[in-house]
């Protein structure tokens, strides 16, 4: 792992205390966002008073306990980087329709069963990656950026049931994110570090001075006390198998949702970063299984890991896993204050709204960096821009998509959940035929280099192979000509290539290649071209997976071998 | 001309000699870049900066060219050095153990501001 240069401080660092708290209060306030999805969802139920503000700090709670387990670094759960956890709307659709069929009960028992899925999907991760590419990750985190963006610009702009858009929260959201824009391009230090915090606090004073801070709302008739432990009143738990589909589907979208977060919180930690290291993101998704089990357990609903968190993890440079930890604290801390409960209860929608839409400029951007990082042949495009497509179709046509079957509607009445479906259905259909193959013959005489690095690019690009891997193939087949010379019956060579593996083969007449385990020392490849055919042999076992040489009918016949 | 073929050029910043290479190299052009480096050597440059960011990629036998142009240079008194490597040369450069071997710079700038 190669630590890019414009981290401040990375995983594996712990920043000052002063960071530490200042950093982990800005994730508090912004993950503080989504409890946006359990407040609907006490609403819908009519919860009131302190059953509400129960809910509610149960929630902080679960927030809290699940951002340390996402950012455990153990081998049996946990990510191993700053991934703090979020409310989802993934899990918002199938708790409402739970809701309407069995009441909050059946909310929490559904949302337990949702937890075990992903929980019994993580160790299956790296069997199921022909089914869940990156860059369909990719296309999940783009989705929840658009969707992110989309819902902090309707809380921005105060769109009302008529449509109508509200100037004072238009004042107050601009004037927060223009806050958060400023400090985050033009200031560095704690300015760049806080800026979506200091952006929020602004908007807080700002929405004070217009009257649209309104903590009454919130509070209980009889009022709050400063130290409450949290009631379980409102908890129990039933099963409906009815309710197994959509989250299951939720749990896959949770899941793909989890492994694009955590392989944006590789990426934004890698300077190298290529590929998703698949035991980081069993661990992720195995927590994040454990948290919404955890959630449903104690009387809320289910959580994910956030990519706001992290798009800002990115933008502020600070990326420390210690700053998940005090996560954790503060919001446990949070759950045993109702006053807390009753700010964050009480934040004014178009603070939401800004937050949300800076953020998701990260989360949108980062999303396409993983889709692009791969080649895009036609399969991949019909994939990603349907899928797309079909993600927008689900917000454009809200309406008329609701009156699909009752069963499907938890899937297309969620963008996201619509977006995710399609694009694992359509890449499972368009695996059909996948596996490739192509060869090219160098006659005596007229062996190129050129030739065979065009021909080895083309197919690549055909292929939709990642580019690193091309490069490394290139230089494998160009280095064994190299080395073999000038065969007298010329040299054939094959490229097989099935989306995990890429085998280059190179048959020629002669002797198969020595390949030494030793590095030859600069004495001797300066010495004689022994010394530097020791060298090939020694750079290709290093730059290709596996490499084989063996003798056949005709001569020989080796193959490089690249994960792909 | 294919925009992978080597080109080869020579500039001059204050006392330093930097040569500029670009596309592939390989054992067909391994040897230009040998004789090029060690023309220079022979003839009495003594500070010699190789920028390698424009490569595209490069084998055995241009590594061997760029030893065989460090052992020449030290025998003449002469300072070799290399300078942006980047992607899959650099990697090239770590898997064959080298980066050790050889003086490298992270961009034109540093190592001019060390050479000169």
């Amino acid at each position: 792992m190669t630590r890019p240069p414009e981290l401040i401080y990375g995983v594996d660092e712990r920043p000052p205390l002063p960071i530490v708290v200042g950093s982990a209060a800005q994730h508090i306030a912004l993950m503080a966002v989504t409890l946006v999805f359990p407040i609907i969802l006490a609403r819908e139920a009519g919860l009131v008073g302190n059953q509400f503000l129960d809910l509610v700090s149960l929630s902080m709670l679960g927030l809290g306990a699940a951002t340390v387990v996402f950012c455990l670094a153990s081998p049996y759960a946990g990510s191993g980087f700053l991934c703090p956890a979020a409310f989802t709307a993934i899990y918002l659709g199938p708790s409402l329709f739970a809701l309407r069929q069995g009441g909050l009960a059946l909310v929490f028992g559904m949302t337990v069963v949702g937890g075990l899925m992903q929980i019994a999907i993580a160790p299956l991760l790296r069997r199921l990656r022909a089914l869940l590419p990156p860059e369909i990750a990719g296309l999940v985190i783009a989705v929840v950026g658009l969707t992110l963006a989309g819902l902090g610009a309707r809380y921005s702009l105060g769109l009302n049931d008529r449509q109508r858009i509200d100037p004072d929260y238009v004042i107050v959201a601009g004037l927060s994110l223009a806050t958060m824009i400023v400090l985050n391009v033009w200031s560095r230090g704690y300015g760049r570090m806080f800026c979506v915090l200091i952006g929020m606090i602004v908007g807080y004073g700002l929405s004070a001075a217009l009257g649209l801070l309104e903590f009454s709302k919130a509070m209980p008739p009889g009022g709050i006390s400063i130290f409450r432990l949290p009631r379980l009143d409102h908890v129990g738990w039933s099963f409906d198998p009815l309710l197994v589909v959509p989250f299951a589907v939720a749990s896959l979208a949770a899941t793909l949702r989890a492994m694009g977060d955590v392989s944006n919180a590789q990426r934004i930690n890698d300077a190298d970063w290529v590929r998703p290291k698949f035991a980081s993101l069993a661990g992720g998704v195995s927590a994040n299984g454990i948290a919404v089990v955890f959630c449903g357990l104690i009387g809320s609903c289910g959580v994910n890991t956030y990519s706001s968190s992290i798009g800002l993890s990115g933008a502020t440079g600070v990326t420390s896993r210690s700053i998940g930890y005090a996560v954790g604290i503060g919001f446990a801390v949070l759950a045993f204050l109702p006053p807390a409960a009753v700010v964050l209860a009480a934040m004014p929608l178009p603070v939401m709204g800004a937050a949300l839409f800076f953020t998701a400029a990260f989360v949108f951007t980062s999303g396409l960096q993983m889709i692009t990082a791969r080649m895009l042949d036609a399969r991949k495009n019909i994939v990603i821009g349907f899928s797309f497509a079909m993600a927008v179709v689900a917000d454009v046509y809200h309406e008329a998509l609701m009156g699909v079957p009752f069963v499907l509607r938890p899937i297309f009445g969620n963008s996201l959940v619509l977006g995710t479906v399609c694009a694992v259905a359509l890449n499972l259909v368009m695996r059909i035929g996948v596996r490739q193959r192509v060869s090219m013959r160098l006659e005596p005489g007229r062996i190129g280099f050129e030739a065979v690095e065009q021909f080895l690019t083309q197919a690549g690009a055909r292929w939709a192979a990642r580019r690193d891997v091309i490069r490394r193939a290139v230089f494998g087949a160009v280095q064994v000509l190299e080395v073999i010379g000038a065969p007298p019956g010329g040299v054939e060579i094959e490229a097989s290539f099935d989306e995990f593996n890429l085998d280059i083969r190179i048959r020629y007449a002669g002797a198969p290649l020595t390949v030494p385990d030793r590095k030859p020392s600069p004495r001797e490849i300066v010495a004689s071209e022994d010394g530097e055919r020791l060298l090939a042999g020694y750079l290709l076992r290093q730059s290709a997976d596996r490499i084989q040489g063996r003798r056949t009918a005709d001569g020989a016949e080796m193959t490089l071998h690249y994960d792909h | 001309m294919n925009n992978s073929a080597l080109s080869i050029g020579e500039t001059r910043a204050g006392s330093v000699c930097v040569v500029t290479l670009a596309g592939r190299i390989d054992s067909s052009n391994a040897n230009d870049v040998m004789a090029a480096l060690t023309r220079l050597i022979t003839a009495g440059e003594k500070s010699i900066l190789v920028d390698l960011g424009a490569v595209l990629y490069l084998t055995s036998a241009a590594f061997r060219a760029l030893l065989v142009a460090t052992d020449e240079a030290e025998r003449q008194a002469a300072r070799f050095a290399l300078c942006s490597l980047a992607g899959h040369v650099r990697e090239l450069f770590e898997m064959g153990g080298l980066t050790e071997v050889f003086a490298i710079h992270e961009s034109r700038e540093d190592a001019l501001r060390q050479l000169g």
